[in-house]
């Protein structure tokens, strides 16, 4: 037990970190907890009425009248998390090697390669994304590119194709994956690798019983980062998807937007963050049993 | 909407005059929904400086408005979306209509049902929803029939906007319906006609004017706003589907939270000006309800009866009217619409 003078201190140093998670995290969470069980009102908020039909049209049981159950919306929920899977493991494979390679590298160049791995955050997302736009297009930069090279002969139709979703999404989430990505090989400690080696474990065991546990760490960090946004990414599928696959962040933003159905985009979000906080829960077990 | 986001918080205040500090005005508008020169005359003006942010539908306004977003003295709400304000006690009772000017509006455009009289709002612009089609890629085009030919008949690639009514409309319209259709039936006939033609539509986007330049559309659903960018490409037609289309009109509200309601009043007396109304349809090349405005629209505007709409094509647009508890319906309708492969 601590001296009641350290407990003091304490308290204090932990109070604003305390006051503003409250304040703006738990407290909207819980509005939104609120919200996705009451009535919606005509012309958007809420009727303070208890209302579970909310949650009814997405699992399956609904009124049939007001509330219809359609299962279309477990199905934008099961493609969000297909297409943040996806996400992940591109952003994975592309940026693994890429961190070994980096962490070779001499001290200043390595600043500089750190340094082009944020330089994207200096500008906007949309202004970045339209950018992408311009060059998916058929007549844009690629498709001049290749037919120029003569790879093909007629342009391709990427823009507007989930291969475009996943492209942009990828593209912005590549920094997020490769940071804590970084740090984690950065701090392998390459004795123990030569160890391995020395005592004879093979490539393969090598990596698996001494690179992959030391950085799973940041794989699981990177992977996290990656995850959460993904799911509800609703940039990306409007630009680049031309809007024709549903996502679970269009489906939300639509019913505050423009569906005037709080309640049923809180029931959404709710549903989406039960089954983020499930994965992660998962994921996090897992690791620990396999550094353990 | 994105692009709209790009513009938000545009700040379009001028220097001219601002010793002068007669207050500010802050506006919230649809994106690229008034000319920026109108501002800046009215700043020059009255010495008032503007603000102006920008929303991307009438519902994501009320919303915000709702949530209490407060500091805006202006709102555009479409008509219908001007009722349900009313309703809800959100906007300001401004006597415009006792104005001497206000004879110049066009008495039709009182469209509100909870203000007859204009006694709150003033009609600021109109503007239909058609195709603009690449003549060159896709020979002449009536309506929405040809429309839907265009990528079989052709390999050119088609555009819907990403918008709930515009496209619900389409399907209503072409399976005979009233677009403000609260029929089961008649909604599930429009979403079935929509997604029949799905293959055929490349993108529900508002982008389409940049790739209808650039070649990559043959032909695009989009407002009549978008003639702006094919002055000088006569290739790039604007038509107003044979088969019907949709028009919209968006009035000059304020709001009740207003803090600076004076200079609210300036503004909308400032706008009653027919040469204003006219310098703004000069950018926006749509519809005004001031009538001397329509004699000083430049030529362009003034002789395509695709934009300034002659009396029997008025006959086949429709207006959207709220659809009250009727939304969930076409909500359903537009998340199947984009969910079904």
């Amino acid at each position: 037990m601590a001296a009641p003078r350290e407990r003091i201190v304490l308290a204090v140093l932990l109070a604003p970190a305390t006051l503003i998670l409250g304040v703006f995290f738990l407290l909207p969470l819980l509005i939104v907890a609120l919200f996705s069980v009451l009535m919606p009102g005509l012309y958007g908020g809420v009727e303070w009425a208890f209302y579970h039909w909310n949650y009814g049209r997405i699992f399956g049981w609904a009124d049939g009248l007001m509330e219809i159950f359609e299962p279309i919306y477990l199905q934008i929920l099961l493609r969000s998390l297909g297409f943040a899977t996806l996400t992940v493991l591109l952003c994975l494979i592309l940026c693994y090697p890429v961190a070994f390679w980096m962490s070779r590298l001499p001290e200043r160049w390595r600043l500089l390669f750190l340094f082009l791995v944020t330089l994207p955050f200096f500008s906007s997302l949309i202004v970045r994304l339209y950018a992408w736009l311009l060059i998916l297009r058929p007549s844009g930069l690629l498709n001049q590119g290749l037919l120029a090279l003569g790879v093909v002969d007629a342009p391709l139709d990427i823009l507007y194709t989930p291969a475009a979703v996943v492209l942009g999404m990828v593209y912005i989430m590549v920094p997020f994956m490769f940071l804590p990505l970084f740090a984690a090989v950065d701090n392998l400690d390459r004795s123990l690798v030569e160890a391995s080696f020395d005592l004879g474990a093979t490539r393969a065991q090598t990596f698996r019983k001494v690179i992959l546990p030391q950085t799973l760490p940041g794989i699981v960090a990177g992977s996290v980062i990656v995850f959460i946004p993904s799911v509800g990414n609703f940039i990306v599928p409007d630009i680049l998807g031309g809007a024709k696959g549903l996502m679970m962040g269009n489906l939300i933003e639509q019913q505050f937007l423009s569906a005037r159905n709080w309640p049923f985009g809180s029931a959404l979000a709710m549903v989406v963050m039960s089954v983020v906080l499930m994965v992660l829960l998962t994921m996090v077990a897992r690791s620990r049993r396999v550094r353990g | 909407m994105i692009a709209r986001l790009a513009g938000l918080a545009f700040l379009a205040s001028t220097t001219a005059l601002a010793a002068q500090d007669a207050g500010t005005l802050a506006l919230y508008n649809w994106g690229d929904y008034i000319n920026p020169e109108v501002l800046q005359r009215f700043t020059e003006e009255t010495g008032i400086e503007v603000t102006l942010d920008t929303y991307s539908s009438n519902e994501e306004m009320l919303a915000k408005i709702q949530a209490g977003a407060t500091g805006y003295d202006i709102v555009f709400p479409s008509v219908h979306m001007q009722d349900i304000m009313l309703q809800l006690g959100l906007l300001e009772r401004t006597g415009i209509n006792e104005s001497p000017s206000f004879a110049n509006i066009d008495p039709a455009f009182l469209r509100s049902s909870q203000d007859p009289n204009g006694e709150y709002c003033l009609p600021y612009a109109w503007g239909t929803v058609g195709i603009y089609y690449n003549e060159d890629v896709t020979g002449p085009i009536a309506g929405w029939e040809d429309f839907f030919a265009i990528p079989e008949r052709t390999g050119g690639k088609i555009s819907l906007l990403d918008d709930m009514r515009e496209v619900m409309a389409i399907g209503l319209i072409m399976t005979g319906a009233s677009v403000n259709s609260a029929d089961p039936a008649e909604i599930q006939a429009a979403t079935d006609y929509i997604l029949s033609h799905k293959e055929d539509v490349t993108a529900f986007t508002y982008e389409s004017m940049a790739l209808m330049s650039s070649g990559d559309l043959a032909a695009a659903h989009f407002f009549v706003g978008g003639n702006v960018f094919f002055t000088e490409t006569p290739n790039i037609k604007y038509v107003i589907p044979a088969e019907g289309g949709t028009m919209y009109q968006e009035n000059i509200c304020v709001l009740a939270s207003a803090p600076n309601k004076e200079a609210a009043m300036r503004f909308l007396e400032f706008y009653l000006q027919p040469e204003i109304a006219a310098l703004n349809v000069a950018q926006q090349f749509n519809g005004t309800p001031n009538v001397p405005a329509n004699e000083l629209t430049p030529e362009f505007i003034q002789g395509n009866p695709n934009i300034n709409v002659p009396p029997e094509t008025m006959e086949r647009l429709q207006i959207f009217e709220d659809l009250g508890a009727a939304l969930r319906a076409y909500d359903r309708a537009w998340n199947t619409i984009r969910t079904v492969q």
